[in-house]
């Protein structure tokens, strides 16, 4: 396994973790899976390229106000649309449908961006990449990306992990989603605490999309591209676990490079536009033998054999 | 001054779309207005259908001439198609064989694919299945965009044309009468069995899956066969779709057409009213192709392309519709099984009986 490959293996990876934590905290929250994600970060990685290319700054400084974009986009998401359908009890098909809705009008504005991008200011907006920010700057010897992402990622779900239990908030949060009604009865604003964790999870999403481009070549559709790992990290660390979220995110980006550099290696390098196929088939065998995802699972039942 | 033959083109072409997306509309409403299943792959289904047409019918027709059908197909694709073309275009028998083979294929090939991608997730909760349905969309596409042997790659490839043994000029006729008339067909189906005791089963199943399966109904099977006749149904809009344009390519095929545009259709006509997906898919297909056709018009004022304003536009409309009439604009009307004449009956002599036992 060569050094570049799991380079590209742990940047993916801490990526992923990020976008599927929010996934997973909103789903937690709300009780929908979030079809506009995918969208949330690839929002972002234009933010990016606005930034970087337009207004010379340094894209680095740039995925810090990814993090507020992105935030705001997913708390509008759910105070505009989410949160009065919620209020009149609709059922949580419609809040899919309304969030593939807002997806829709995202992935409108992407396109309109990169139009107006390319055709009034003559930047590559398709099929665009800013390596010479993740790979041409270096720290220590590395490319900054590959400093800055891991740390960056593990920065972010270590202050999740305090917010969470250390917090009064967080501890309110973590209330809230296991039983809503008596949460509300002790006094737990329960809709402030979905509006944050819609805040917080936009913001995962932002960041790793605001810093996706110093890595890989990104398009208007990488979010729709992004989405199957993200469902896919999710649902293999158990959609209704937020550690799982992490173990699956890092697990599925490892899998996803490692996989498709392996097999790339030994049969050729056709094989890598098949990359998908692998959360996929990942996600698939979760939901056939473990649909509780891999934080679900008795471990004590499965290492010891069956309690007597 | 606009040419007749213009407005006569673009007239043929918008009854063809609306033709078929009634098609996807109805099935979706069928899955989704009937039975409550979230099906977000309803791209899985069409491209698949089309892609039947693509891979399969076509070669099993060159093997059927004694032309080279494997690899050969795709790679003498245009020598291969001109010969069949002008086998079929002398034999109307042939052509329409041609044509029920493939609708007929694909309908089958749909509904292997809906029962094979929603497998993993047919036990669980919607959610799950929407999801796997949606990944399994894009992983078709991905296939097929990539997989030279299979449709061509992104390139495509091209089929033998059905309606050749007809004279050029009114070849769109044919086309456009034979989707009405599948359209047509598929709505009959559905209102039929919409009435059907099996329908009720569905709306059943839709309130209250829990009440439904300890009434002794197996909610999963029940799942899984309307998923395989609604892809069925699907897949001969795929396949008719490149049946018309005698080719079939990946680009032709993405999920905000096949599977958010349907979507936008059934909930803005209104769900479990198989009248309602008509009419939304007759609204929204309507919309985009005066979009794209007074394209330039909007070019010269936007600094971009007007296709994205659509989708905004599709978005926003979906949204609000949601929000203040999640009915859609024709609601569902409960279901008679009888005719209104003798309801009337069956209550009249009731009300007569119970007269007589107070007597």
């Amino acid at each position: 396994m060569s050094i570049p490959l799991l380079r590209d293996a742990i940047i993916f990876a801490s990526i992923l973790t990020m976008l599927s934590t929010g996934l997973t905290l909103t789903y937690m929250t709300t009780k929908v899976p979030n079809f506009a994600h995918g969208n949330f970060a690839a929002i972002n990685a234009y933010f990016t390229l606005i930034t970087a290319k337009l207004l010379n700054i340094n894209p680095y400084v740039g995925a810090i106000s990814g993090f507020f974009l992105g935030g705001a986009i997913a708390l509008l998401l759910y105070l505009a649309i989410l949160k009065p359908l919620l209020d009149r009890e609709a059922s949580y098909i419609i809040l899919m449908i309304a969030t593939i809705a807002y997806d829709m009008i995202l992935l409108s504005i992407i396109n309109i961006v990169a139009d107006y991008l390319s055709r009034a200011h003559r930047i590559t907006s398709r099929l665009f990449q800013l390596r010479e920010w993740g790979y041409g700057v270096e720290i220590l010897g590395q490319p900054s990306i590959f400093i800055v992402t891991p740390l960056l990622a593990a920065l972010l779900v270590i202050s999740l992990y305090l917010f969470l239990n250390r917090t009064k908030f967080g501890i309110a949060m973590r209330a809230a989603i296991d039983n809503p009604s008596l949460a509300g009865t002790i006094g737990i604003n329960v809709s402030l605490t979905y509006a944050v964790s819609w805040f917080i999870s936009g913001g995962l999403a932002g960041v790793g999309g605001a810093l996706a481009p110093l890595h890989m070549t990104c398009n208007t559709d990488t979010g729709t591209r992004l989405l199957i790992s993200i469902f896919a990290a999710s649902i293999v660390g158990g959609f209704t676990n937020i550690y799982g979220a992490f173990l699956g995110g890092f697990l599925i980006g490892l899998a996803e490079v490692l996989g498709t550099g392996y097999l790339a290696i030994n049969l050729g390098s056709w094989v890598v536009p098949y990359r998908p196929i692998i959360p996929l088939i990942l996600m698939a065998l979760t939901l056939l033998f473990a649909p509780q995802g891999l934080t679900g699972i008795n471990w004590d039942r499965v290492f010891r054999g069956r309690r007597a | 001054m606009m040419d007749l033959s213009v407005i006569s083109i673009f007239l043929t072409n918008l009854i063809i779309l609306i033709g078929l997306f009634i098609i996807i509309s109805l099935s979706l409403n069928l899955e989704y207005g009937y039975a409550g299943i979230p099906n977000f792959g309803k791209l899985l289904a069409v491209a698949g259908g089309a892609y039947f047409v693509g891979a399969a019918s076509g070669r099993i027709l060159a093997l059927a001439y004694g032309q080279p059908a494997g690899l050969g197909y795709i790679e003498r694709n245009l020598e291969v198609v001109g010969f069949l073309n002008n086998s079929l275009s002398s034999s109307p028998l042939q052509s329409i064989g041609f044509l029920i083979f493939s609708i007929m294929g694909a309908a089958f090939f749909g509904g292997l694919l809906g029962y094979a991608a929603s497998y993993p997730a047919i036990r669980l909760r919607g959610d799950y299945l929407a999801i796997t349905l949606l990944a399994m969309g894009e992983i078709l596409w991905v296939i097929g965009d990539n997989w030279q042997p299979f449709i061509g790659g992104s390139m495509g490839v091209r089929i033998p044309d059905p309606f050749r043994w007809i004279e050029s000029q009114y070849r769109p006729v044919a086309v456009l009468s034979t989707v009405l008339l599948l359209a047509l067909m598929v709505f009959l189906y559905l209102e039929y069995l919409g009435r059907s005791p099996l329908g009720r089963l569905l709306k059943a199943m839709r309130e209250n899956e829990l009440s439904a399966s300890v009434h002794g109904k197996d909610v999963v099977r029940l799942r899984t066969r309307t998923l395989i006749v609604g892809f069925s149904i699907a897949a001969v809009s795929g396949a008719l779709n490149s049946l018309w344009t005698v080719s079939v390519s990946p680009k032709d095929f993405e999920r905000v057409r096949h599977t958010f545009m349907p979507w936008v259709m059934v909930m803005i006509g209104g769900a479990g009213n198989n009248l309602g997906a008509v009419i939304g898919a007759i609204i929204f297909v309507t919309l985009r192709e005066l979009i794209v056709f007074y394209k330039y018009f909007f070019e010269a004022i936007a600094p971009f392309d007007v296709v994205w304003l659509e989708y905004l536009l599709m978005g926003i409309a979906l949204i609000i519709v949601l929000m203040y009439r999640p009915e859609g604009l024709l609601p569902e009307k409960p279901t008679r099984t009888l005719s209104e004449k003798r309801l009337r009956e069956i209550a009249a002599s009731a009300s007569s009986e119970k007269l007589l036992e107070e007597a």
